[in-house]
Order: C-alpha cells, then structure tokens, then sequence
C-alpha cells in the first residue's frame, strides 16, 4: 500500500483513524492513464505512431521539392545535405530514376495517415449518429437501423469502394467518403449496445424522471460512458482505412502519382518488381508498423479505459 | 430445422433487396450518361428518344429498378443478368466460367488454414507462454498485420523472381494446352500461400484465446483430476468445445470462397471472380459490376445461414 499518505492523521478528530482508508482518490482519467502505460505494447505503439504522425508532417515541409525526380542523383547514397548545403535528409538514398525514397515515403505516409484519419472521422460520425439513435429509440426505429447494418454487412466492401471512387473519380475526398461510408457498420453496433444497456440504467432514469431532454440525457449522460468502445474503434478504424486506401491505389483505383499514398507507391513499386525490388520494401514496411501500432494502441486502450481493470497496487 | 432455414431464407429476402436497391443506386447515380456513345451529330434526336424508351432510360427511378429486379431474379434465363457490356455475352455465363477458378483457390486455400491452423492455435494454448506459444503468436500478430497486397507482392518477388521457381500469375502455362492438374497446381501454389498465411494467422490467434478459455473450465480440471492423460483431456475434451467458435469463422470465409478474393486474384493473375469483377469496374462494365455486388449480398447471406446451421450441429445444446 506505498499510495497511502498519512500527513494529515493528526488532523482527524476520530481517534480509531487505522480503518480509514487512505488511498488517494483518483479520476478515471488518472487511472485510465495508469493502465494503459502498465501496457508496454500499447506504450510503443502509441509512440510509434507519434514519431511517424511527426514525421510524415514535418519531412516535406522542410525538405524543398521532397518528391521530384532528379536523374542525376540515380542511385545516389544517402545523405543529410547535398552538396550545395540544402536539407536533403535523403535518408534511405535515391532509386535508379533519383527519387529522394525517405521524403517521398514520407509525404506518402503523410497522405495515408490523413486519409485514414479524415475517414474515421467519418466512420465514427455516422456510426455515433445511426447506434445512438437506435439504441436510445428502440422499437421500430432500433430494428430499421440495424437492417441497415445487416445490408450494409452484406455488401463487398472493397469492391463497393472501388467502383464508387472508379465512378466519381478518384481524388482524395471521393475515396475518405468511400471507406467513410461503407466502414461505420462496427461504430454503430458498439454504440447502439451501449446505449441499449445504458438506457434502462437507474442514473438515466433519474435524469428523465428529472426532465432532462433526449438531447441531454444522449450527450450528458449516456455517451461519455459509450466513449471508451468507441475510441477503441477509432483506433482500429485507423489502421483498416490506411489499409484500404493502399489497397485501392494498389490496385490502381486510387489517387494518382502527384499526391502518391503509401498505395501508390506500392503500385508503381509491383510494375519494376522484377528490376527495382527494393522500392516495394519502405512503404510496406511503413504500412505494417500504421497497422500494428494502431492495433497495440486499440488493445491498450481497451483494457485502460475499462473501469472493472483494476490497477494493482505494487 | 427446416421450417427455421425456410424462416432465415424469407429474412434474407429484405437485405437483398437492400443490397440490390444500393448496387442499382450505385451505377444510377454515377456521373455520366448511358447513352453517351451515341449522342454524335449525325444521330438524330428522335433515335436518342427511341433507345432512351428501348433502354427504359426515360422512366421514373422505381420503375426501372423494378424492371430490373424482376429481370434478375429469373436465373434460369441465361441472360437474366443481362450482357456484358465488355464480352458482349451473358453475365451469368461469365460468371460460371469464372467461379471453378475462385472455388478452387479459396477451397485449397481454406482447406490447407483448417489443416494448419487447428495444430497451431492448440499447441499455442495447450503450451502457453512456451516458445512454441511465443513464435505462433508473433506468426500471427505479423501475419494478421501485413495487408494481403503486400504478402503477395512478396510472395511473388520470392516465388517466382528471386528463387524463379513458381510462375509470374496465370492458372496455365497456355491457354490452348488441354488444362493439366500439375501445371494448375504449380501456378496455384504462390495465390493459395498468400490467402492460407493471412488466414492461419487469424484463425490460429482465435483458436489459442477459444482453447485457452476452454482450457480453464472446471470439467477441464475434473478430466484431469481423474486421472486422464493430456492427449485425451487436449483432444477429447477441450478441442471439441474450442471449434464451437471456429465454425462462426468458417462461415465467415465462405463469402470470400464464392466471391473470390479480389486483390489476390488480382496480384497473381489469378482468372476467378474477382479479378473479373475488378476488371469490370476499371472497364465500366456496368451489368457485371451490379452482378457481382448482388453476389457478394447471396454470398454473405448463404455463409451466415451455414455458419448457424454448422452451430446447430456441433454444439447440441443450440435448438432451433
């Protein structure tokens, strides 16, 4: 029991103070933030999603013309600063046609990431809206709802977002609003079971015997505590919509060579398998460390922002 | 149990329709006009007004969709799916011509991760927190990470570049060889590796945490205490309660095995469904892509009915 503090014993006026309990009160936030740094994985997937979020954001500011092509530089070494002293950080060296591999990887991570992020926005957004909805309702409106998750299940996912983004053509906001659209169906489910359960808890009650609004009793009372499931498929959502947007420009559906993503890349890179294998290597690399930091973090945070988790006293 | 499939069937009915009203909207809404070929100078309006009414083009919205469901559903009509636009021939035909190439990759594929993934995620279980445990689950996590694209990019510079052992894609060396089952299954060695790794790393990680639950059950601790070897306490007692769960998985997977996996097929060449239905939509082949997601709909809905029926039977105490 090393969080005990006894400084203000003398103060209490009881003299039995031995069955006082003197643990420090915490929020849940404080003990949220315990658990999940307990969790190592979690720890270094969270950071590695730091550093990649940092550097997919400042390598091509700083870098001038951080995707061109430069012929000379064919083959070229890695290097910091190029000869006449400008910020190169071509740290991975140059590819036979004299791309700079770690900016323009770089500038790719930072397309997939906004990407993956604008679309779990979206996905988060809907699928709030449509399990809130139906899991306060109930009735007719919950089981309308859900046969549109059940349609929505039945759907080829991929292929629905290729052809969308194939029709509408394929520019960065076609293809967020594609896998937006097609991936709430997890989002809603999570919530509309939340929200099903919180709505016969006595506290929700007693704010509706109070008068409180719908309205109120949704955002007050009953998604903070569906927040928790939620972040965690946040998270999640992050790592399946890199993924299928790299899928989709894999594929050559996706967003051209001028704003290349990390699927991009992997697409020009399968043309000259057979010559420059070694351009298939980065941006793979890159999308299976987005892939599992974004899962240890989800899986850490899952057992953080769950109250029955106990933090062990050491 | 019949009445209870006849039951599922009828509630299937609704999502379908849903399925089909979102794959019409999806070609009805896309930007363009279908009669875009023919508005030249020389074609006078009056022919635009005569295909718009042959096509139907000039009826309100549910009209046309109800025309074409009722189309649709008279499979037995070889064109009831209407041409393709690419092939200028039946959809329905061309997707049973494809549909032995999907079935046979999938199947194999689905064949060979049952056959490994069962050992697998029991030894990981069964030996937890071993080394055999350690390297199964960090198989599975890198396994469970890498997105199919780039484990068949690598599978293919290794296969069939680095080690030139396997071919570059296809399902034959030539197309006018009378098909030979050696032949085939050296071009469906490279697809089949990249499909079973994926799945056995998923599979394998489900049936480590479904044994491990089973493990700690206390019939488990009784079969033990009275004096059961390992292997019949492993094998008889608790894998059998463990693959409860698994037939959930199998169902799962039976979509993909009618619907084909489409990066995959795409990667290796691979001529099942769909590469066709990818190859459909780079082509604007419209009847093909709306077959294909109505597919994808009876696919889903055929492998959840399977995966409950499949529960029914393994685990007694589910009555209908």
């Amino acid at each position: 029991m090393a969080d005990r503090t006894y400084d203000d014993v003398t103060q209490l006026p009881v003299d039995d103070t031995e069955d006082i309990d003197r643990t420090e009160v915490r929020s849940y936030w404080q003990l949220a933030r315990r658990r999940f740094v307990r969790h190592r994985l979690a720890v270094i997937g969270a950071i590695t999603l730091a550093v990649l979020i940092i550097a997919a954001a400042v390598v091509p500011l700083v870098v001038e013309n951080a995707t061109g092509v430069d012929i000379n530089k064919s083959f070229a070494a890695a290097e910091i600063v190029d000869e006449e002293g400008n910020l190169v950080l071509a740290l991975l060296g140059y590819s036979r046609t004299g791309i700079n591999m770690f900016t323009q990887l770089m500038a790719a991570t930072a397309t997939s990431l906004m990407i993956g992020f604008a679309a779990v926005l979206i996905i988060v957004f809907i699928g709030v809206v449509i399990g809130a909805v139906a899991g306060y309702a109930g009735g007719w409106v919950d089981n309308l709802l859900m046969r549109v998750v059940d349609i929505a299940l039945s759907m080829p996912g991929l292929f629905i977002i290729i052809a969308f983004v194939a029709f509408w053509g394929a520019s960065i906001w076609t293809i967020i609003l594609a896998i937006g659209i097609t991936g709430w169906t997890t989002a809603a489910r999570l919530v509309r079971a939340e929200f099903l359960s919180l709505r016969e808890a006595d506290y929700v009650q007693a704010a509706r015997a109070l008068g409180a609004s719908p309205r109120r009793i949704i955002l007050r009372h009953m998604l903070p505590p569906a927040l928790a499931p939620i972040i965690v498929a946040a998270s999640l959502g992050v790592a399946d919509s890199v993924v299928l947007e790299a899928a989709l420009s894999f594929l050559g559906f996706g967003i051209g060579a001028e704003q290349a993503s990390l699927g991009t890349l992997l697409n020009v890179a399968f043309e000259y398998l057979n010559r420059e294998p070694y351009l298939v290597l980065f941006p793979s690399i890159v999308l299976i460390l987005i892939v599992l930091a974004a899962n240890f973090l989800g899986d850490g945070m899952r057992d953080a922002l769950d109250p029955r988790q106990r933090v062990e006293q050491q | 149990m019949l009445t209870y499939i006849i039951r599922r069937i009828i509630l299937a009915i609704p999502i379908l329709l849903g399925v089909a009203i979102i794959s019409f909207l999806l070609v009805y809404l896309a930007p363009g006009d279908p009669l875009a070929q023919f508005r030249v100078p020389n074609v006078r309006p009056e022919v635009l007004d005569r295909l718009a009414e042959i096509y139907g083009f000039n009826k309100p919205l549910p009209e046309q969709f109800i025309g074409w469901i009722t189309n649709y559903v008279q499979v037995w009509n070889p064109d009831a799916w209407g041409l393709s636009i690419t092939y200028r021939r039946p959809v329905l035909e061309l997707i049973a011509e494809r549909t032995p190439a999907t079935l046979l990759l999938m199947g194999t594929s689905l064949a060979l991760t049952v056959v490994i993934a069962v050992p697998l995620g029991m030894l990981a279980a069964v030996k937890q927190y071993s080394w055999a445990d350690k390297i199964v689950t960090t198989f599975a996590t890198i396994g469970y990470a890498m997105p199919s694209f780039v484990l068949g990019t690598f599978l293919l510079y290794i296969g069939a570049i680095w080690f030139r052992v396997f071919p570059f894609g296809g399902m034959t060396s030539s197309l006018r060889v009378e098909s030979n089952p050696l032949d085939i299954a050296w071009h469906l060695a490279l697809p089949v590796a990249s499909l079973a790794i994926q799945s056995i790393a998923g599979w394998s990680r489900y049936i480590r945490a479904s044994m491990l639950e089973v493990l700690h059950q206390d019939y488990i601790r009784t079969a033990k205490a009275k004096g059961l070897s390992a292997n019949r306490v492993n094998f008889r007692h608790a894998l059998r309660n463990a693959l409860i769960p698994v037939v959930t998985l199998f169902g799962l997977s039976l979509p993909a095995l009618i619907a084909g996996a489409v990066i995959t097929e795409t990667i290796f060449s691979w001529p099942g469904l769909g590469s066709f239905g990818v190859t459909a939509i780079g082509q604007r082949d419209y009847p093909v892509i709306m077959a294909f997601v109505l597919l994808g709909g009876i696919a889903v809905v055929i492998g959840n009915l399977v995966a409950d029926i499949l529960y029914g039977v393994v685990d007694p105490r589910i009555k209908y």
